[in-house]
């Protein structure tokens, strides 16, 4: 047993959730931010969720600090791979480079492993959307619907049941699930995780990826786009049912 | 540096700026394409323009992507004409002593709308200018064209029949540049850009 990569994994346990739901036209990341303080000066900057590349987003869960290291990595491999190949970076490859640089940490140098997870969205003209997650070991795998980070088996197990996995084509996205209903399962799962009364965009960050003229588009939302997004669902937010 | 030819000019007009180059790839003598791209848009603000070696245009431009997007995604804003300038400078010198045998010269609209333009030699030295800036092999014809034609303050439509009348005639007499040339105005409210239909020798 790697104790490190456990204690990093029982650390990311206690972070702030972040769930990723695919649809057949594009991806959502919705995160709980945790540091909230009405001192917090939040309207710049995110705390959980970056773009990596024109192509892929990812939602973090774990130490920020270790977080930003692993980000700007992730940049620098998307844009040497773009120099080099003159296309943009394939979303696996970028994952898969980023948990060999992980591994790396846990098997080489005395140094402890980094404490994050990712689940990073993205969009390429081989695969389309996929979403992925990644852990301090280094594993990854790819998913319909993720959560990582606090009450994430929760999360889980309601994704598991309100995820329509209906598509039987394989070169389908798997679902005929739109974004409309991929950011309305996002906030009941949101809603259910997580432990305040009322959710506001103060707690909460949201981001899509679509493909907008054949190119994708990243949208990570503005506090004020968020209230939008939670009053449009607000119905399946009420707590009746908690 | 004349191994390929080129000619690049850019020109500050009210609030725009215009870019234009010629469109011949040469190998000495020989003409080998006459579509080739020489200015790449930066951001939707700033154009650069590359004369000389062709292979080091074609490398940079890449590397000036690379750049430029690395500068997005880290301070989540696009960058600034002057800004992009100095990274371009800096990108040239590091190779002080095994340059890149280009010219730089850009053209672009600050945030608050104000046009740019400025030049660099192949080791980065940037020269601003508040009229126009030059570079190729035919060069010291589009200074001649330019002191004579340019005038402060010309608009969108003007600043074009400067700039198009100033690179067709300084390619007339240069045998390395030519064979059509491409002009872009940048406005706030967009780019127009325009094929130059000229002497194609």
């Amino acid at each position: 047993r790697l104790y490190q990569v456990e204690y990093a994994m029982e650390a990311i346990s206690h972070a702030g959730t972040v769930i990723g739901i695919l649809s057949k036209d594009g991806i959502v990341l919705a995160a709980e931010r945790q540091a909230t303080s009405a001192l917090l000066e939040q309207s710049v900057g995110s705390e959980k969720i970056y773009e990596m590349n024109d192509n892929v987003v990812a939602g973090v869960a774990g130490l920020t600090a270790d977080a930003n290291i692993l980000i700007n990595q992730s940049r620098m491999i998307a844009q040497r791979y773009l120099l080099r190949y003159g296309s943009p970076i394939p979303v696996e490859q970028l994952v898969r480079r980023l948990c060999d640089l992980k591994q790396g940490y846990t098997q080489f140098g005395g140094l402890r492993p980094f404490g994050v997870s990712f689940l990073c969205a993205g969009w390429d003209s081989a695969f389309g959307f996929q979403l992925y997650q990644s852990d301090p070991a280094g594993n990854y795998s790819s998913w319909k619907a993720a959560c990582i980070g606090e009450n994430s088996g929760n999360a889980q197990s309601i994704l598991k049941q309100e995820y329509k996995d209906d598509e039987a084509d394989e070169r389908a996205a798997g679902t005929s699930m739109e974004m409309d209903d991929a950011m309305r399962l996002a906030c009941l799962v949101l809603s259910k995780t997580i432990d305040t009364a009322k959710l506001t965009s103060e707690k909460l960050e949201f981001a899509t990826i679509t493909l907008k003229c054949g190119k994708p588009h990243i949208d990570v939302l503005s506090s004020a786009e968020i209230d939008g997004v939670l009053k449009k669902y607000e119905a399946v937010l009420k707590p009746s049912d908690s | 540096m004349e191994y390929n030819g080129s000619a690049v000019v850019a020109m500050v007009g009210k609030n725009c700026v215009a870019i234009a180059t010629d469109k011949r790839l040469g190998q000495r003598a020989l003409t080998v394409d006459m579509g080739f791209e020489k200015v790449a848009p930066v951001t939707d603000n700033i154009y650069i323009g590359l004369a000389g070696l062709a292979t080091d245009v074609m490398t940079l431009h890449d590397r000036f992507r690379m750049r430029v997007n690395l500068y997005k995604h880290r301070e989540e804003r696009t960058i600034e004409p002057k800004t992009f300038s100095n990274m371009v400078s800096h990108m040239l010198y590091e190779r002080r002593f095994g340059p890149y045998f280009v010219e730089p010269v850009i053209a672009g609209l600050e945030k608050n709308g104000q046009p740019f333009i400025c030049s660099m030699d192949l080791i980065g030295c940037i020269n601003y200018a508040d009229d126009f800036v030059v570079a190729g092999t035919a060069a010291d014809n589009l200074f001649g064209m330019c002191e004579s034609l340019w005038e402060p303050d010309l608009g969108p439509e003007e600043l074009f029949e400067t700039v198009s009348q100033a690179m067709l005639n300084a390619v007339d007499r240069d045998s390395m540049s030519g064979w059509g040339a491409v002009v872009h105005i940048l406005t706030p409210e967009g780019v127009i850009t325009r094929e130059l239909k000229g002497r194609m020798d």
